[in-house]
Parts: C-alpha cells; structure tokens; sequence
C-alpha cells in the first residue's frame, strides 16, 4: 500500500504532460473582432536602459486611458500588453511573435532600441500587423529602401535629421566664435560610432575649417571617465560633440565638472536635452549646448505643458524623448483606426498611416507627417539649446530649418545609395 | 546493429512523432515557436554537455560556435548564391574549422585555464561582429532578414515547415550525439574525464579526443545557431556574448548533465519559467535566480540526475525487499 502511495503513476506523468502542453498552447485571449483591441508593445523593462521602456509604456498607458476615456474608437478600446525583452534581439523576435500569435495583438508598438526593432522588423515581414517603431534612431530602418515593410512605420527621430540639424547649428557658433580644432567622445559601438561620423559630416560641410584633432571612444556603460576626460585636458581642444547618453553621459558630465572641463570647452551633447537625464545631473553646467530630446517649453503649446504635466504625475519624473514619441504613435494608431472604424486589417491601417499628417502638440509648426516613400516622421522638433542648471535644464531652443534638413537628407540618401 | 542502437533508433523515431504531432493537436502558433526556441537552445546546452559532461571540459565560449554557425549562415543566405542546405553545410564545416583552430589552443590547458581561454575566445569573436560593421551589422545584428528560397519543395517560409524542418534537424543532430555519447568514443572520453593520466598510460592521445570532442560539439552548437537565426531571420551580436554561454551552463545544471537528454530538459525548464514569469514579472532575473538556487541547493544536482539517482534508489530499495523477502517464503515452506 505504502509502496502504491509513493510511486507517481505513469497515467498520472502523462496526465500531467498534457495538461502542461494544453497550458502552453492556450491562447490568452480571443480573436479579431473582441471588443478590445490589444496592442502589443515588446519593449526592454529591466537593466541599464529600463528607463526607455517605463517611460514609453507609460505614455502608451496614459494615452490609450484618454482615447478610452472619450469613448475609444467605433465601440472598441485600446490595451497595452507589454513584454520585456531584456534588451536581446532574439527575445525581441520570440516576444514580438508571441503578442501576436497567443496574446492576440493586433498592432504592434515596437518600443525597444535599435538592434531589438531589427528583430522585429523581420517578425512583421513575416507576420503582417500594423507595427510602429518607436525609439529606433537608426536611420538605416527607413532610409535602407530594402527594409521597407508595408505594415511597418518609425515613430522616432531619426539619426540623420538630428545629425543636419546639429551640423547646422554648431557650424554656425564654430564659425561664429572661430572653434576649429574639434575632439569627439562618443560610447564604443555602432550608434557611438555612426552618430559621431554623421554629425561631423554635416558640421564641416557647412564650416570646412572644422578639424578634428582628435576622437575618443569610452566603452558603453563604462563606470570612470577619469581616463578620457586627462585626455581631452591634454589635447585642449576648442569644441567637442559627444553622442554619449542616458547613464553614460550622466557618469561623464559629473566626473567632468571636477576637472572643471566645460569651462574652457564649447561642449556639443546630443543627449543631454533628455529631462531625466539632465535633472539626474547634480551640477548640471550652464551654457552647453544640446540636441531636442523633449522639453515642455517646446513646441510652446499648451497641450505639450499638459502632457509634460499629467506624464510626470503618473511617471514620477519628467518626459523622456521616448514618451512623447511613443505618444504621438499612439495618436497615429488611433487616427487610422478611427478612419477604418476600429477594423484592424494591417493593409487598411497602413494605407491609412501612410502619409497621414497628425496634427498634434509635438509638431514644429501644424503637423507631423508620416512621409509614405520611407515610413518615417518628419516635421518633429529638431532645434538645438543651451543648458541651465535649473528646471526646464535647456533654455533658447534655436530650429533648425526641415526644408534643409530634407535637402541633406536627399544628398545623403544618395551617397549611402538608398535612393 | 547492435541493440542499443536500434532502441535509440525507435525512441527517436517516436520522438519525432510527438514533435510532429503536437502542432496538429494543440494548432496555436505559440507553441511551435516556443517549442523551435527549446530545440534551438536544447541543442546548444546538449552540445555544451558533449564537452562538460561528457569529458569534463566547461567551456565558457561555447556561444561562440552557436553565433557563428547563425553569422555564417545568415551571410550565406543573404548573398544569394547559396540554397539553404548549401549554406547549411557550408556554415557547418566553417564553424567546425573555427573550433578545430581555436580547440588546437584550448585543449592544452585543463581546468580553469581552459574555461578562461575558452571564453577569451568568445569575447574576441564578439569583438570582431561588433566592429566589423560593414559585414556583420555590428551592434544592430544582421539587417535586412534571412532569405529562405523553397529547396527540394520544402518552403521554410512556412511556419509550419520551418518547426518540422527543425524538429528533423533536432532529432538527427541528438542521434549523432547519443552514437557518440554510447560510442567506444565516448567512454573514452568519460575516461578522460575522470583520469586523463590513466587514459594517457594507456595509451589514448588525450589531445586528438579532446579536440575531435571540441570540433563536433562546435559544429552542434553552429546548427543550433543556423535553426535560430533561420527562426529569428537575424543573427545578433548577443549570440556570441559571454551571457548566452552562460545561459547554456544553466540550462545543463538544472536539467543534469549525467543523463544523456538532462540539457534539453534543462532548456525546456528554462524557457518555460523564463516565458511565464516573463509575463508576470519585470523582476524576473530574481525569481528565475530564486528557482535555479531552490533547484540546486535543494536537489544538489539537475533535475534528470536527480530523477535517475531516486529511480535507481527505488530499484535497489525493491530489489533489497525482494532479496529479504525470499529467504522468508523459504523459512515458512
């Protein structure tokens, strides 16, 4: 008897390995016409960069509470199912089929970084759904017209706008106060590396007695600069442009402030206008200059105050640059969904989606368009500011011009042979 | 054909069966893909299990072969000269040339020596696809997808083909290692294993069987990379990071690396926790630490080591009863 109890029966094994399969198999929720549409969001929610992913699932959150709020669209509300993809690409693609296939998503918000938004962008050419990149800057994801998805649109700035942009702007002031010997120090990786190059291309073709006389590249996520920041000390340029961001920039800009480097350097950061970034700054130095992250001062309209307002009491900290851009993702979704009363058909949102221009509180002037020949934004905010040491961090925004931007665009498309 | 080997043979042919029965009785698309990540990472730790617990060798740069096999065969396809089995193979014997190169170093040293070299390795491997940008995509991965042309009418395009083409693969890749793992091969290896001096006297060139060892689980692990990056249509710099080694040694810790298929159910284990408290959790380094530590603190082994061992305790307690059980029939005849 003793003996019967203890053993585990195979009809119990097996019993037992059908039930677990059935579990695995068991799709969480039900098809296409549910009253909710799901919109999946594979993002990275833990690690070093998890800020990327709060900060875009909030402002997904908060905007899907409001279309809902006002009565959702034909009948239908929209949810937000995220998934953290730990910041690895092959996870991104497992996750990215798996809010498809079992928790019937019907549309994508793909809120992960650059490598990840690759992986999925092949899981969308496989499994068509209407899919938004939304913090991929890598111009390649567009610009590359061998990437074009039909289903699959950017919702970010884009790394050569802000590279024209920058070119513009310190070219102007490197002319102005006769900055020519340039130093670089940008993070060790693709985006570092291709961010830097372009940003230098722009900026001496629009002042050719730019020279760098020197570049440095500190790993990612590396703890002390004491090594780099000797070096520049030792090199005395005039001006410096760094692509170093989020954490990196935080370590670099506090270890800088005790050699006092900023005050003999004209200091170039594409990052630092990022509010939670500048605010994490104890010190943060007055007068560097610094690209658009996000700021609730710019675009000057009052739905970008509320946003900025409403964000930070959900999120405790002030909008990242992801936020608005996962925002205004949501807006495009809930336009084309409203034109095709609520159907999700990929093909009927896409052709909605493309070339649509949003009018919304983040647009330099009415709108944002969707350009339908790349599937990307433009008209998003692109000027360049200088640092304060106080709320709102970044003060004098100055625009850049878009019909320049789109001109450079154009010449650089063509020199890379994407068009 | 010896016994044994027409038994393996029968077990996988069942095996296969399941695999390709599963998908038509349980249809949701999730399954199969959770079950094409099992097999892929499955065949990673099992050929990881060739080296550790077969020979006694812990690499800690085994992902380097996995990342290879999919970087090889991803640029293959993508140059579109190659069918799909010809990039097979072609990635397959270059992944088996990088390891005999890198294996000609590493079996020199033992213990923790090897592991470092072995990981030393890795880390160049992934120092070269993250700065040869122009070849490999860098940091970004390989863009632009991996091209699957039809070959032989199967179309891995197809969902649906492609989790029957890897579950083929599996299973033919498993037999090939279970032959080695029953081979005179083999216990050679496990001889090597627990006395490499011994082996050595007796003749055996411990060197040649470690690095034939080294060679064939490389080229294992580069088929799992090929069955992941034709899943994932990418191949990622993370591949050959030292994380994913890592992620193997896991996999065969909690599955128990005495029994011969103990990795892949350490990989089963480890994806489906992995794919629930992913769900649930963005803390779900903690929990997937809290269970790993339950499991090896409180079983002290893997999972399948610990089911053989308890079987085996069962049979020898049942056979003491039956041995005490008989003098006493006889006593009362």
């Amino acid at each position: 008897m003793s003996e019967n109890r203890g053993a585990i029966g195979r009809r119990m094994l097996l019993g037992g390995a059908a039930a677990g399969t059935a579990m695995l198999a068991m799709p969480h929720v039900a098809g296409a016409q549910a009253k909710v549409i799901r919109v999946g969001m594979p993002t990275t929610l833990s690690g070093r960069i998890a800020i990327l992913g709060t900060s875009s699932r909030t402002a997904i959150r908060y905007a899907f509470s409001r279309i809902n709020e006002a009565g959702g669209i034909g009948g239908r509300t929209l949810e937000v199912v995220d998934r953290d993809t730990k910041g690895r690409p092959d996870e991104a693609a497992k996750i990215t089929r798996d809010l498809i296939n079992n928790d019937g998503c019907e549309i994508l918000i793909d809120a992960e970084s650059s490598a990840g938004s690759f992986a999925v962008h092949e899981v969308v050419r496989d499994i068509p759904v209407l899919c938004l990149h939304t913090n991929s800057e890598t111009s390649s994801l567009t610009a590359d017209p061998k990437m074009l998805v039909k289903h699959a649109f950017r919702c970010a700035r884009q790394g050569v706008h802000d590279a024209v942009a920058g070119g513009v702007y310190a070219s102007a002031i490197s002319k102005e106060r006769g900055l020519k010997r340039w130093m670089t120090c940008s993070p060790d990786y693709a985006f570092g590396r291709d961010n830097t190059a372009e940003f230098l291309i722009f900026a001496k073709k629009f002042d050719p007695g730019i020279e760098v006389v020197d570049q440095i590249w500190p790993r990612l996520f590396a703890p002390d600069y004491t090594e780099n920041i000797t070096k520049i000390l030792q090199v005395k340029p005039q001006a410096m442009y760094s692509a170093l961001w989020g954490g990196d920039l935080v370590s670099f800009v506090e270890q800088a402030n005790l050699y006092r480097l900023f005050g003999n350097l004209t200091f170039f950061s594409s990052s630092l206008g990022d509010p939670p970034v500048a605010s994490a700054i104890k010190q943060l130095p007055q007068g560097i200059h610094t690209a658009y992250r996000y700021n609730r001062n710019y675009p000057a309209k009052p739905a970008n105050v509320a946003f900025a307002d409403d964000f930070t009491k959900l999120a405790k900290h002030e909008p990242t640059n992801w936020a608005w851009q996962n925002y205004v993702a949501c807006e495009f979704i809930a336009e084309a969904l409203r034109r095709t009363n609520g159907r999700t058909d990929p093909t009927a949102l896409s052709n909605e989606i493309s070339g649509m221009e949003l009018k919304t509180a983040f647009a330099v002037d009415e709108a944002i368009t969707m350009r339908a020949s790349d599937h990307t934004i433009i008209g998003y905010p692109v000027p360049w500011g200088i640092t304060i040491p106080a709320a709102p961090y970044v003060k004098d925004f100055v625009p850049v011009d878009w019909a320049q931007i789109l001109e450079m665009e154009q010449e650089w498309k063509k020199d890379k042979g994407f068009a | 054909m010896r016994r044994e080997s027409l038994r393996d043979l029968f077990i996988a042919a069942v095996a296969l069966a399941v695999l390709l029965v599963l998908p038509v009785l349980f249809p949701q698309p999730a399954l199969r893909d959770f079950l094409v990540y099992v097999i892929a990472y499955g065949l990673l730790a099992m050929s990881l299990n060739l080296l550790v617990g077969l020979t006694g060798l812990v690499s800690f740069g085994h992902a380097a072969y996995f990342a290879s096999g999919a970087y090889s065969f991803g640029l293959l396809m993508q140059s579109g000269h190659f069918s799909v089995p010809m990039a097979m193979l072609c990635a397959l014997a270059g992944t088996a040339l990088l390891a005999l190169v890198i294996g000609a170093i590493c079996v020199r040293l033992k213990e923790i020596y090897f592991s470092f070299i072995t990981l030393a390795f890795q880390m160049f491997i992934h120092s070269i696809i993250l700065t040869w940008v122009d070849v490999t995509g860098g940091d970004q991965g390989l863009r632009g997808g991996i091209p699957r042309p039809a070959f032989l009418g199967i179309d891995l395009s197809q969902a649906g083909t492609l989790y029957a083409f890897c579950a083929v693969v599996f299973i033919v890749c498993l037999l090939i290692m279970r032959q080695v793992w029953q081979s005179p091969f083999g216990y050679t290896l496990r001889m090597i294993r627990d006395n490499p001096a011994r082996a050595n006297f007796l003749g055996v060139n411990v060197l040649r069987m470690k690095l034939g060892i080294f060679v064939l689980a490389g080229t294992m692990a580069s088929m799992a990379g090929i069955l992941m990056a034709l899943f994932v249509s990418g191949a990622y710099a993370e591949f050959a990071f030292w994380t994913m080694s890592g992620e193997a040694i896991f996999m065969i810790m909690l599955g128990g690396m005495q029994v011969f298929l103990g990795p892949v159910i350490g990989a089963f284990l480890l994806q489906t926790l992995n794919h629930y408290v992913t769900i649930y959790t963005e803390h779900h380094g903690l929990v997937l630490g809290l269970v790993i530590l339950a499991i090896v603190l409180g079983l002290r082994r893997g999972v399948a080591d610990y089911a053989r061992d308890w079987l085996a305790a069962r049979r020898t307690t049942r056979e003491a009863a039956a041995l005490e059980a008989k003098p006493a029939k006889k006593a009362v005849s």
